[in-house]
């Protein structure tokens, strides 16, 4: 499989734009759930309380879906 | 800072629904509001691993850690947070929709720099992918098996191994290495696992 990236690399040394940043994002998800496929944000924590508080019952906002990246 | 363009900015964090971008978002306005005052913030834990990764595994919380020797005094970071409207503290505020939590200092044993994004109102600092991997593929196996370290770890490789986040694969094993984690193999196999699966070249298959 051909995974060479097609995005800017997030580099060791100095920094990407913000733009780059966003540009590369589908692309790194598509790659993340190549391998863990899903939401695998934890179940529960010790933060269960405040977070679910403020997310109405969930533990951080909806993930934007990938195609929408 | 000016306090107008605090206000706009936080405005647009608050209003932000894309939890990723708004960690970031909100990073970049502390990063850049302590930095005025000398200190330097790094976004650790889960938040860095989805900046670098976009995994879907942070949760809404940001945790920060600061880079430089000294933070800042309590009352000043209640000063900073209060501009933003933050509620609690002295470590953790309620802020722009979401929690931020600020850890101490930074916990790094790799060589390689901070990855670094420039955000929208100042630069992110990002824990290094190094160390982040490493310590994932220890939390994945110790104390116990754990699936979703492990999943994050394997986020993380994979991206790295297409190059779309530079990693330093030589450091990872010597952090590996350290007596703080000693998991050379796991960190090996888990990288030549994702390798094999996906068939790309893995930087440990001649080892």
């Amino acid at each position: 499989m051909n995974l060479k990236s097609k995005v800017p690399t997030i580099p060791i040394e100095g920094s990407i734009s913000y733009e780059d940043w966003l540009k590369g994002r589908r692309y790194r998800r598509e790659l993340s759930k190549l391998v863990a496929p899903g939401v695998i944000r934890r179940k529960t924590s010790s933060s269960d309380r405040r977070l679910k508080k403020q997310f109405n019952g969930e533990r951080g906002l909806p993930f934007t879906p990938t195609e929408k990246l | 800072m000016e306090s107008q363009k605090i206000q706009s900015a936080l405005a647009d964090i608050t209003a932000e629904q894309d939890p990723t971008i708004k960690s970031l978002k909100l990073a970049s306005l502390c990063s850049a509001l302590w930095a005025e005052r000398g200190v330097e913030l790094v976004v650790v834990g889960g938040s860095a691993i989805e900046i670098l990764t976009e995994g879907a595994y942070a949760s809404g919380d940001l945790d920060m850690c600061h880079a430089t020797h000294a933070s800042l005094p309590v009352r000043e970071r209640q000063e900073i947070m209060g501009m933003l409207g933050g509620k609690g503290g002295p470590r953790n505020w309620q802020v722009a929709g979401m929690y931020l939590d600020l850890l101490g200092p930074v916990e790094s044993f790799a060589r390689t720099p901070f990855r670094s994004v420039q955000g929208p109102y100042g630069t992110v600092k990002v824990m290094k992918a190094e160390d982040l991997l490493v310590e994932r593929v220890l939390v994945s196996v110790y104390p116990g098996e754990n699936a979703t370290a492990r999943k994050c770890a394997r986020e993380l490789a994979v991206v790295a191994l297409s190059g779309a986040l530079q990693m330093n694969w030589n450091e990872v094993l010597r952090v590996a290495n350290l007596p703080e984690y000693r998991n050379v193999n796991e960190c090996k196999a888990l990288v030549n696992e994702v390798s094999n699966e996906l068939k790309i070249e893995s930087p440990y298959h001649s080892d």
